[in-house]
């Protein structure tokens, strides 16, 4: 039983340590070069193993502030998926819909999902801000942000 | 025409009703634009380069010196007021100055920011005046087993950076050096790593890894303490004035870094980046109190706003001298110049004076323009942290996906985006520090180039380092950094 979080993550480090290595070794060869691009990336990847192996066997209790960082409700940690999957459907959509109407939804969304009760100011924010950067990139700065279905 | 009588043409140019106004707009715009989130100063001077095009170079050169100190000003207040560093420059003005922004005083951090910005840039103008010849010598002998020794030793300041655990910090750097080997190899055009993704070939940028590791990771900090009982205080601006104490506290790291960030700046490939770390890393080492530094300390704060600030002035000696920009800035300056019919290097001075002497004149006016325009716009600026929390969360995430989109026009960069700052959340929870990560993933990319230049002139034998005094040297001071706190840390866990 790994009673400690230190042994866990180097565990975890480990794990990705060994994976990186194999990658390294699959590298292709160039047989002109007196330096190949595989020297670094193995020597990355034992220096890794080698830092998991110290981790593994560091001592050292976890103070309780540590501890105390790690404990999420259950709310919170949905509160999170439902953030990140909202993210994701903003990427997802935002070069066929376009980024105004995106990111106004998308500020209106989380901002509500988030607890913000004040429903006006929180439309006037979204759209205000969409528009204003849309029009700072697009216009000032020559910079295309997505038009998508909006003509302009 | 001698030093000083340059010197007072360039004056007459940045001092006319039209030359004052030029620097005022480019102040302007440069902090404006700093500010958004993945347009730094590269972009900024990118962007008002074609404004010049019909301009009188010397007062469209003016303009360009405002535009670049007003950038970086402006990205030291996303810095201090949200985490949310949009160059590689700003990063270590966060470790401080976010904790002070929160504790109440982010008047007062963006106070001592620009205060410390102002010495560190105009002390490094007077240096670049006087040392622009000299320097460029020493720059001129440095060669791949230097740099990587340079870059090597900006790495094992990661030792210092480390709170916690050494180990963890270590794991941190070296992690994120791997990060910066995927994609195509420099010198070999072997794809590595790339899992036959083209978005992956050029590598990942910057930016994906610093928004995602540092905003996206504090947006969910954000969400899990929105509902907090807020005592105020962090909304709270503070007030801008400095007492003597923060002024006596500051002036040491101030005068210091002044020529530290400068000698550092000069170094091609350094620039402000390395050199706003050695600054935090050096302040830390020599404190009294160094258990304040990543809690809100003006010095913390102070030392890598100067050196980054030097730098920038430092990585105008190349430039100036040779015509070799430094930096990916000022390869965009060396553009911006070309455009405007200007030639930089050795002849520059001899043939071109009144250019050469404008440029200097131009920085230290743009300069103090800086501090005047920007100490009464504080109060303003820093309006960012009344928003309301959940409005807040919703906009950062905004800012950080169009900072990335606004430079790849790529939808699989915002995809990674998000996967580093899951990571990023990760890295939190479990302790391991994000600012080694970003620190080796800014130097890896070099320091592998370089190290395998030397080998590659020293057919394979690591040897070559045993020659070359300046490089041994700044190696074994490295090591010395790693030891020290990994011996450290043996014996304290002994007497327990």
């Amino acid at each position: 039983m790994l009673a400690k979080t230190n042994q866990k993550a180097a565990l975890v480090v480990a794990v990705i340590a060994i994976v990186y290595l194999l990658l390294s070794f699959n590298l292709p060869g160039y047989s002109n070069a007196l330096i190949d691009a595989d020297v670094i990336p193995k020597g990355l990847g034992f220096l890794l193993l080698f830092f998991a192996l110290l981790l593994y066997l560091d001592k050292k209790n976890e103070t309780e502030a540590d501890k105390e960082k790690r404990k999420i409700s259950k709310q919170h940690v949905i509160n999170l998926l439902v953030v990140a999957g909202m993210i994701l459907i903003y990427i997802f959509l935002l070069e066929m819909i376009g980024f105004v109407v995106m990111t106004t939804v998308f500020i209106f969304v989380c901002s509500l999902y988030l607890d913000y009760k004040h429903h006006v100011t929180n439309v006037i924010t979204s759209v205000v801000f969409s528009l204003a950067i849309y029009g700072l990139f697009n216009y000032l700065l020559k910079i295309n942000l997505p038009a998508g279905i909006l003509p302009f | 025409m001698d030093a000083f009588s340059g010197l007072m043409s360039g004056f007459q140019v940045a001092f006319s009703l039209e030359g004052l106004l030029f620097v005022f707009i480019g102040v302007f715009v440069g902090t404006f634009i700093g500010m958004m989130p993945g347009l730094g100063p590269i972009s900024a001077i990118a962007i008002m380069i074609p404004i010049t095009y019909s301009m009188d170079p010397s007062i469209a050169l003016v303009m360009m010196a405002g535009v670049y100190y007003g950038a970086i000003f402006g990205g030291s207040s996303s810095s201090i007021l949200l985490n949310a560093p949009g160059v590689a420059g700003t990063v270590a003005t966060a470790f401080d100055g976010y904790p002070m922004a929160k504790q109440g005083k982010a008047g007062k951090a963006l106070a001592i920011a620009a205060i410390a910005s102002f010495t560190g840039g105009t002390v490094s103008v007077v240096l670049l005046m006087l040392f622009t010849p000299l320097l460029s010598a020493v720059a001129i002998s440095f060669g791949p087993a230097e740099y990587f020794a340079l870059m090597f030793l900006g790495l094992t300041a990661i030792a210092s950076l480390a709170d916690g655990s050494a180990i963890k910090a270590f794991i941190s750097a070296t992690l994120g050096f791997m990060v910066v080997t995927i994609g195509i190899d420099a010198q070999t055009g072997t794809s590595r790593f790339t899992f036959g993704n083209p978005n992956l070939l050029e590598g990942i940028d910057f930016l994906v890894v610093a928004l995602g590791l540092f905003a996206l990771a504090e947006v969910c900090t954000l969400v899990l303490n929105r509902n907090e009982k807020d005592d105020g205080q962090s909304k709270n601006i503070g007030s801008l004035r400095l007492s003597k104490q923060d002024i006596k506290e500051m002036s040491g790291p101030v005068s210091r870094q002044s020529f530290l960030g400068f000698i550092i700046g000069v170094l091609p490939g350094a620039g402000a980046t390395i050199a706003s770390f050695i600054a935090y890393i050096t302040e830390k080492k020599i404190a009294k109190n160094p258990e304040e530094f990543g809690k809100g300390s003006i010095k913390g704060l102070a030392a890598p706003e100067t050196a980054n600030n030097a730098a920038t002035s430092g990585a105008f000696v190349p430039l100036l001298s040779l015509g070799i920009p430094g930096s990916g800035t000022t390869a965009v300056l060396l553009g911006a110049f070309l455009v405007l019919g200007v030639q930089p290097g050795p002849l520059l001075v001899q043939d071109r004076p009144e250019i050469f002497w404008g440029i200097i004149a131009s920085m230290y006016v743009g300069n103090i323009i800086l501090l005047v325009l920007n100490l009464p716009l504080i109060p303003y600026i820093s309006k960012i942290l009344k928003i309301p929390r959940p409005l807040l969360i919703s906009l950062v995430i905004i800012f950080s996906l169009i900072g990335v989109y606004a430079i790849s026009f790529n939808t699989f960069d915002l995809y990674l985006l998000l996967a580093f700052g899951v990571i990023g959340f990760f890295m939190r929870m479990f302790s391991f520090p994000a600012a080694p990560f970003i620190l080796a993933f800014i130097l890896g990319g070099m320091m592998e180039q370089s190290l395998r230049q030397t080998l590659t002139i020293s057919n394979g034998s690591f040897g070559i380092f045993l020659d070359k005094p300046i490089a041994l040297s700044l190696i074994a001071v490295g090591l010395l950094t790693i030891l020290f706190p990994l011996l450290k840390g043996r014996r304290k866990y002994k007497v327990s």
